[in-house]
């Protein structure tokens, strides 16, 4: 894939889906590394620990909305409270079963979100992020 | 004599000493004696009034019938009040007038009878229950005085329009001809319960209570009930609320939740029902472009049915959540019909080509609703009216519509397969299909779809059909005002 990043982060609590995620993303050919996370509070703490870290931070996150403990809404919320240099330096994409307009409607209020997108991830999917993600 | 002189002494005491104007009457209807209140009643003094027909203290008009009156009264004299069910007024020297009560006693002695008049004046009497008629008469609510009998005695304006009675019907009536037959049994019951400890209270705690008008129409009420104790006895004062207008909100509102509950039910069912479904697409998906070669033939073939079986299912639970959100924050707009199915033809262009229909448009109104929810049903129809075709047999289709009083009549007619008349009423249940699903594919969704649509319009869809010879498809929209 031309428009290939680094790294992209799935965070979703089902590890069926970050399993298929994973496995298109790597046939696909989109990014050298894949990080998954099983629940927005684990994904918060991975990205504060980056602070400083050799390690560079993801350049997409796939975010899944419906997730026990802290789910992508909320994630957002704590997302909102890191640097905002830290912020810009990743784009996050919702990545949800749902097709409610009420989320999507949602998703364009909260000045984060990049995209929104109904699952399965597909090829056609990442080339579409990721060419939104170069321009 | 000395004896007769103490009476009269006594007489005279008592009479003066009296709250009352007295005043004596001989046969003739002269006025043989007036006390002091008399005097102060009527600003005359007593030298005026002795010997002057009594007609100098009642008002001119009531002149000419009072000589009769005298005459009835002394040919059978007996004590009683004066003019029972009429209001007698009197007059002053200065020819003001007044309300008042009159009491007749007569006094037989020897030689003549005369008659001993008992006045009083019941101006504030008559102003405070003028008063009370007044408010009453300006109450927002109907209100109804009634005594312990269950007679009415007084109503106000609000009562003739909310029954449809005229007041002089329902004064002297009984309080039931207002009930419903059904609950006019119990009601006297009812009534000396209230009478025997009267207290200020709403009737019928915990029942639903119904009033009936006029014409027998029923509707349901709240009734406030105060007790008032006059000289005539205890009376109820009833005061009545239609609440009609409450009970269709409390419905409305009752419904609004109900529908607010499916439709978050749907929602949450149609995407906890999605995401396992979409996990075995995904590893079919896996299974056919990592371990096609692992697979032989007929395995290949199960794998696709799993897939179909899959995807089928995936559909059906996202038309679930979308028929829960028909109609949900669309706004009223002004819809032209006939542009509106010309562009349903327009899209349909290509199975209009292939199946050769043929589809007359005729002239469609201008209806106020949602659009999109309204495209749909047209669309839906025309495609089942094309889809369901007879072999051999072009589709012909006609769209019309008639106007009724309160709403519009559209309809889809073709000359179809048709039904049976058993299946009228199932066609529009979600996922009910009659036909096998090789010959006539679908979902069984876009008859229930329509069925919301209209439903959310106000209105009704129906079929009538002619198995073998087709099918009309009729529905309502109601007159909406934007």
């Amino acid at each position: 894939m031309n428009n290939r990043v680094e790294c992209i982060m799935l965070i979703d609590d089902n590890k069926d889906d970050n399993f298929f995620h994973e496995r298109v993303i790597k046939k696909s050919n989109a990014a050298d590394t894949v990080i998954t996370k099983q629940s927005g509070q684990d994904a918060i703490n991975y990205l504060k620990t980056l602070n400083g870290s050799h390690h560079t931070y993801p350049n997409l996150i796939f975010l899944d909305i419906n997730m026990p403990g802290m789910n992508g809404w909320e994630f957002i919320d704590e997302f909102k409270k890191l640097d905002e240099q830290v912020q810009t330096a990743m784009v996050v994409v919702m990545l949800t079963t749902s097709e409610n307009p009420d989320d999507q409607a949602l998703a364009k209020t909260t000045g984060v979100l990049a995209d929104f997108k109904t699952k399965p991830l597909t090829k056609a999917m990442l080339e579409d992020v990721l060419e939104k993600y170069h321009k | 004599m000395s004896y007769i002189k103490h009476s009269d002494f006594t007489f005279q005491a008592i009479v003066e000493a009296t709250p009352n104007a007295i005043i004596l009457v001989n046969k003739e209807g002269r006025i043989a004696y007036a006390n002091n209140q008399t005097e102060k009643l009527f600003r005359y003094s007593k030298t005026e009034l002795i010997n002057q027909l009594v007609e100098i203290l009642i008002p001119r008009r009531f002149h000419q019938h009072h000589p009769d009156f005298r005459t009835v009264f002394f040919a059978s004299p007996e004590t009683r009040t004066m003019g029972s069910g009429r209001e007698l007024f009197a007059i002053r020297k200065d020819k003001s007038e007044f309300p008042v009560e009159v009491g007749l006693n007569p006094l037989v002695t020897a030689d003549h009878t005369m008659v001993l008049v008992s006045i009083i004046d019941i101006t504030t009497r008559k102003r405070a229950e003028e008063r009370f008629r007044l408010v009453v008469e300006s109450a927002p609510n109907a209100m109804i005085l009634a005594n312990a009998e269950g007679v009415i005695t007084l109503i106000n304006k609000q009562t003739e329009q909310l029954f449809g009675y005229a007041r002089t019907e329902l004064v002297g009536s009984k309080l039931e001809v207002l009930i419903p037959e059904r609950f006019r049994g119990g009601h006297p019951e009812h009534r000396s319960h209230f009478f025997s400890s009267p207290s200020v209270r709403s009737m019928g705690v915990g029942r639903e209570l119904f009033a009936v008008r006029k014409d027998g129409s029923e509707f349901p009420v709240e009734i406030g009930l105060n007790p008032i104790e006059t000289d005539e006895g205890n009376v109820v004062l009833a005061s009545i609320i239609d609440i009609t207008e409450r009970k269709r909100h409390e419905m409305f509102l009752a419904l609004e939740r109900k529908n607010k509950e499916l439709e978050h039910f749907n929602y949450i069912a149609s995407h906890d029902l999605q995401e396992p479904l979409r996990t075995v697409s995904n590893y079919i998906q896996i299974l056919e472009e990592d371990f096609a070669d692992q697979f032989n033939e007929e395995a290949r073939h199960h794998l696709r049915i799993i897939d179909r079986a899959t995807k089928r299912m995936s559909i059906l639970v996202r038309s679930l959540l979308e028929y829960s959100r028909l109609g949900r924050e669309q706004k009223l707009v002004s819809v032209n019909c006939k542009v509106l199915v010309n562009n349903v033809i327009s899209d349909l262009n290509g199975l209009i080509q292939v199946t050769k229909a043929r589809i007359e448009v005729e002239e469609l109104p201008l209806i106020n609703g949602y659009e999109i929810e309204l495209r749909q049903l047209f669309q839906n129809l025309i495609i089942n009216a094309i889809k369901f075709r007879r072999k051999q047999v072009n589709p012909e289709i006609k769209v019309g519509y008639k106007r009724n009083n309160e709403n519009f009549e559209f309809y889809i007619m073709d000359n179809g397969i048709g039904i049976a008349s058993r299946h009228f009423e199932r066609i529009f249940h979600i996922f009910q299909r009659l036909n096998n699903r090789h010959e006539y594919d679908g979902y069984g969704i876009g008859l229930a779809n329509c069925k919301k649509i209209v439903e959310i319009h106000g209105g009704k869809i129906w079929v009538e059909s002619v198995l073998g010879a087709g099918s009309t498809f009729k529905f309502t929209i109601s007159n909406f005002q934007i």
